[in-house]
């Protein structure tokens, strides 16, 4: 499929959508090069980008500028559609008055938050604002954006209440970083953090090095065909019912019943992204009690599609509270990155390291705790169980949870569904699909600043 | 269960009441933060039971080993050995003592030491896993401390309870001839000063309860509701060591650094500005030494800056596998040790233009924020080392701009107390400014002359914006006036009978040239202005007092732009107020009895471009800092002269900035 072809089928509507990403064609959805920083927006690009808020930007969110409103909402546990679960998160916001965000974006969260997608070097502007809950009125709580593991922030910037400033209702806060750290880092809200991260104020933040968008790290050996953040995640009903409720939790009770990858529990895990250009079984749409709307609060997909030989690159982390074991049965993991630094050979803030690289079958994370991992997709073998979903043929890998309790939802196996989910496995998996030579999947298409973005699914 | 558990409490308060006295004497002599050593090699120990407070105003029953000459305390005392040394430690049960718990039942105790080899253990009665003291009885244990490291000693007599109940402490070995290094290893060096110990634990209260009382102890009901770090739940992990309300809870968590500074290389990339050759050397980091004893893994999360981890369970990695964390997963029953140290890569600084955050985000609009529970350890300034003015109302534990960074587990749920979150297993990193705390004018007072243009705010930034003063050119005594050759005064006495000198009257400076030992002086007339600076909020207890003056005199005392001076420099003489002298009213005007001359350079000629001195004071600051309500507060007065005969000609004063450094309790 040439780019010409795609361009045209995107443009001519729906009816046969090429993808739904971002890849150079939304172009208001990913950045648009430019500047003097490499993957940094000019200044028109980032006010385009935020005049209006597209389905991509709720998957990744990049430029120098980058506006988030934080407000509860509501998201479907597998398993419980009838009875959608309450949520805090934040959302991708429009560049507008508090009170046009407070009348548009109240009540609206998402889990997981947008992935946000910056470069070292490249000053980031992260604006929060706070719109208050439209369940809990009579919950005044302030919000933060903790930029967790980030080296070095001033205390105004490290979003801890206690130890700097919070935001409450209807006010905002414009968070700075200077990112000198490529890797794979989270952020969360830090207000009551044992209810907020739990309620769903959480997702994946990366930083590309500077000059090489496409690597993992500033070492050629980490460069990427496509990458894929993903957050491991749990979700606890009783906080989530119960702040619904107007109840007090127990944090020390936690005891989840959903293990979430992106917010999802399989089979949501393999739905693409979301967009509403999708056709209805494709999308997890949620009943928001706050507004009577359907609403797709579960925008990112935790779906990994790749081509036979590509070099994909996992930023994997953990927001929940237990620690997983994860396993990629049938494909070598290389582990090439821990915490936002690499694990190559090479001199640190004056300190030098030998090659701590590993190649492994599981990777245990701890919460709060971040993996950057290589590898190289497989051959596609046409004796190796095929399989079809939107987009075409593939071999299956899961990458699941070695535990098999959290391999369920709410206790049961998943059902199965559309787009290829297979029936009897739920909870923290989702699958690697490596694509037969004639349905190959799109090669990504870098933006103006040469950058893949992540997280790219289709389906036609 | 209720009045048992009350009975229980009134009981053992009033036991540790006598003790108490003593304990709190013996730990006061200890640093206020870091890891406290119990030094051996031959220790004393005895295993009790006593209770623990925690934060949500609870009191849990514990069992633990204490020094026998000490006092209750959780988690057991640090033992502390040379590598080499053979370590005798004598145990003796004293669990048989229990009068507030009736309902207790004593058991044999022991210690195991998990990572030590041939261990001996003599005296008491066989075990399962090691000889046990029965309850009044005594066992001793003999081994070699062979290998350096961080190690755990703890029961080995019914761990699914004794653990539990806080049978357990740290053992630190340090490598033979090198105490300064974690291992025998120059790549392990660390900073003795900043030696930190994070021992994590987690409490189920009810079994504690099922313990004190007697009733069935079942460990497979395990819910923990309590997650310490050295027997402490936070907030109270960030309190010194040894205080007085938590007398069973020796050990403080607060980690406490210094921005890094390598003086002999100038041109280390991890210097901050102001750490040159003549700076006090801050090069070798912390050592972070952690210990996980409780049953359930940790991950464990240091906001602010990575962790590099150079060693688990008393085995060093080799030098180049050292790997650097944002958070870690410590195992049950794991030590791991980590090196920090603060290494910016910024330096935000609000006196350097070319560091100042960009586009206004340090500009802190508190209309638009909030301090949870009005309680804050937040300075009020983006920048490390500064403060700002925080809203009516909110209580700040900030000194001078200190940073504060959590260091928490990740495992939220355990990042509180029971029920209420922020509490549990999480402890403060502190980092202080380079060089110490630093105080920046908070006004200005112009007690000679008038001010041309600029505020105390120009002082508080080495930048183009100054304040700028003229001198005082108006009140003469009745009989001068400008430009007149001889004055007239009452009386010679104490003057010098020959050689030209200086009197100063009203602001105005005089050199006599003439008439000496006489009443009627010649004189050549001088411009002078006056003025100081004021400063506030420094701490009780400040130390190691530095005032830094930068400024310039111009030949212009209007527009803004500085006429330079080619010649006849005016001179420069810097004071500072000394309380003591006559209060405030000491150092009310230009010539006060209060100021005092900061040493020398005293008085230096200062021309149009900025002259930077840095005054070390010397003797106890304390007469500086003023109290009372004048709490707080210091002055320092800038005094500049120019003389020329017969008619002065005109100068301005320009203040850059000026600066106290100082050191904070």
């Amino acid at each position: 499929v040439s780019d010409v072809e795609e361009n045209a089928m995107h443009q001519h509507g729906s009816t046969r959508r090429q993808f739904f990403k971002a890849a150079g064609l939304g172009a208001a959805t990913v950045a648009v090069g430019g500047g003097a920083l490499a993957a940094t927006r000019g200044a028109v690009e980032a006010a385009a980008q935020v005049a209006a808020v597209s389905a991509r930007d709720h998957v990744v969110l990049t430029g120098p500028r980058i506006l988030l409103a934080a407000t509860d909402g509501y998201m479907t546990a597998a398993g419980r559609e009838n009875d959608p679960l309450y949520i805090f998160g934040f959302i991708p916001a429009p560049d507008d008055t508090v009170a046009n965000l407070e009348s548009n974006l109240k009540g609206r969260a998402q889990h997981v938050a947008p992935i946000l997608d910056t470069t070292e070097g490249a000053d980031t502007y992260i604006k929060v604002t706070n719109l208050g809950l439209v369940q809990r009125p009579d919950l005044t709580d302030s919000h933060t954006l903790h930029w967790h593991g980030f080296r070095t922030p001033s205390a105004l910037f490290d979003g801890v209440p206690e130890v700097s400033v919070a935001v409450p209702i209807n006010r905002q806060l414009t968070y700075f970083y200077r990112p000198h750290n490529a890797g794979t880092y989270m952020y969360h809200c830090h207000f009551e953090d044992v209810e907020h991260v739990q309620m769903g104020m959480t997702s994946i933040v990366f930083v590309r090095p500077a000059g090489h968008p496409n690597w993992a790290y500033n070492d050629s050996s980490t460069a990427f065909d496509r990458h894929f953040a993903i957050l491991l995640n749990e979700l606890w009903k009783a906080f989530h019912d119960n702040d619904r409720d107007i109840q007090e939790s127990i944090p020390t009770d936690y005891d989840p019943q959903w293990f979430t990858l992106n917010g999802r529990s399989y089979p949501q895990t393999v739905l693409p992204n979301d967009d509403p250009g999708l056709q209805p079984g494709l999308r997890i749409l949620t009943p928001n009690a706050n507004n009577g709307d359907d609403e797709a609060s579960q925008p990112v997909s935790a779906l990994i599609q790749v081509n036979p030989g590509e070099r994909v690159l996992l930023r994997l982390a953990n927001l929940g509270y237990l620690q997983h074991s994860m396993e990629l049965p049938g494909i070598p993991l290389r582990v090439v990155g821990q915490d936002a630094t690499f694990l190559g050979a090479g001199t640190s803030l004056g300190v030098a390291y030998g090659d701590r690289r590993y190649t492994t079958n599981t990777l245990y994370i701890g919460p709060g705790e971040a993996r950057d991992v290589l590898f190289t997709a497989p051959a596609y073998s046409g004796s190796s169980p095929s399989f079809t979903d939107a987009w075409g043929d593939y071999n299956r890998y899961f990458l699941r949870n070695r535990d098999q309790r959290k391999l369920a939802n709410n206790g049961a196996a998943g059902p199965g569904g559309p787009n290829g989910a297979i029936a009897g496995l739920g909870g923290m998996a989702t699958e690697v699909r490596v694509y037969a030579p004639g349905s190959a999947v799109p090669a990504p298409v870098p933006d103006s600043a040469g950058r893949i973005s992540p997280n790219l699914t289709y389906v036609r | 269960m209720t009045m048992t558990k009350r009975t229980g409490r009134l009981g053992i308060l009033l036991a540790l009441a006598l003790p108490l006295w003593g304990a709190a004497t013996a730990q006061a002599a200890g640093p206020k933060l870091g890891m406290i050593c119990t030094n051996g090699p031959t220790f004393d120990l005895v295993a009790g039971s006593g209770h623990i407070a925690t934060p949500d105003g609870n009191s849990v029953f514990m069992w633990s080993y204490s020094s026998a000459s000490g006092h209750f305390q959780i988690p057991g005392p640090v033992l502390c050995v040379n590598q080499g040394d053979t370590v005798t430690i004598h145990l003796h049960n004293g669990l048989d003592q229990h009068p507030a718990q009736p309902g207790m039942v004593p058991e044999n105790v022991s210690i195991v030491f998990p990572g030590q080899q041939d261990v001996s253990a003599a005296g008491g009665t066989a075990g399962l896993f090691t000889r046990e003291a029965q309850p009044g009885g005594d066992v001793t244990y003999t081994f070699t401390a062979s290998r350096p490291g961080t190690y755990v000693y703890e029961s080995g007599t019914d761990p699914s309870k004794q653990l539990e109940m806080g049978l357990y402490g740290a053992l630190v070995v340090r490598p033979s001839g090198h105490p300064d290094q974690a291992y025998g290893d120059a790549s392990t060096q660390f900073d003795p000063s900043h030696e930190f110990l994070l021992l994590l634990n987690e409490i189920d209260p009810d079994l504690h309860h099922a313990v004190e009382t007697g009733t069935t102890y079942d460990f497979t009901t395990l819910h923990n509701r309590y997650f310490n770090v050295n027997g402490r739940e936070f907030p109270d992990t960030v309190e010194d060591n040894g205080v007085s309300w938590l007398p069973n809870q020796p050990y403080g968590a607060l980690v406490r650094v210094q921005p890094y500074c390598n003086p002999s290389n100038a041109s280390d990339p991890l210097n901050p500005p102001g750490c040159n050759s003549t700076s006090t050397p801050n090069r070798l980091p912390s050592l972070i030494r952690m210990i996980n004893v409780g049953e359930l893994n940790h991950p464990f999360h240091p906001h602010g800056n990575h962790l590099r981890q150079v060693a688990q369970d008393g085995r060093p990695f080799a030098n180049t596998a050292t790997s650097e964390h944002f958070a870690e997963t410590i195992g049950s029953g794991q030590t791991e040790d980590y090196l920090l140290s603060w290494t910016d890569q910024d330096f935000w600084d609000a006196a350097t233009p070319t560091r100042q955050f960009p586009n206004g985000v340090a500009s802190i609009d508190y209309r638009n924020l909030t301090f949870k529970d009005g309680n804050t350890f937040f300075s009020g300034s983006a920048y490390l080392g500064r403060t700002g003015t925080l809203p009516t109302g909110v209580v700040s534990h900030n000194i001078c701009g200190e940073w504060y960074f959590p260091w928490h587990s990740h495992a939220l749920n355990e990042f509180a107390n029971f029920d209420e979150g922020f509490g549990g297993m999480a402890t403060l990193m502190r980092v202080d400014p380079f060089g110490g705390c630093s105080a920046y004018p908070g006004s200005a007072s112009v007690v000679g002359g008038s001010v041309k243009s600029g505020g105390f705010g120009d002082l508080g930034a080495d930048d183009g914006a100054y304040f700028q003063v003229n001198p005082k050119t108006t009140t003469r005594p009745t009989a001068t006036t400008a430009g007149q050759g001889s004055i007239t005064v009452a009386s010679a006495s104490g003057f010098p009978a020959a050689g030209s000198f200086y009197v100063r009257i009203d602001s105005e400076v005089l050199q006599v040239t003439g008439g000496q030992g006489t009443t009627t002086w010649t004189v050549v007339t001088a411009l002078a202005n006056d003025w100081y600076a004021g400063f506030s909020g420094l701490p009780t207890g400040a130390q190691n007092l530095k005032v830094t003056f930068k400024g310039k005199n111009c030949a212009n005392t209007t527009g803004t732009t500085c006429t330079a001076l080619a010649s006849n420099l005016p001179q420069q003489t810097v004071k500072i107020c000394n309380w003591t002298v006559a209060g405030a009213s000491g150092c009310s005007t230009a010539t006060s009895s209060g100021w005092v001359n900061l040493p020398p350079p005293q008085s230096q000629p200062v021309g149009s471009a900025d002259v930077s001195t840095t005054w070390t004071l010397p003797g106890s600051p304390s007469a500086y800092v003023g109290t009372g309500s004048y709490q707080g507060q210091v002055r320092v007065l800038v005094h500049t002269q120019r003389w020329t005969g017969p008619n002065p000609t005109a100068f301005s004063t320009w203040g850059n900035v000026m600066q106290l450094v100082y050191d904070a309790p």
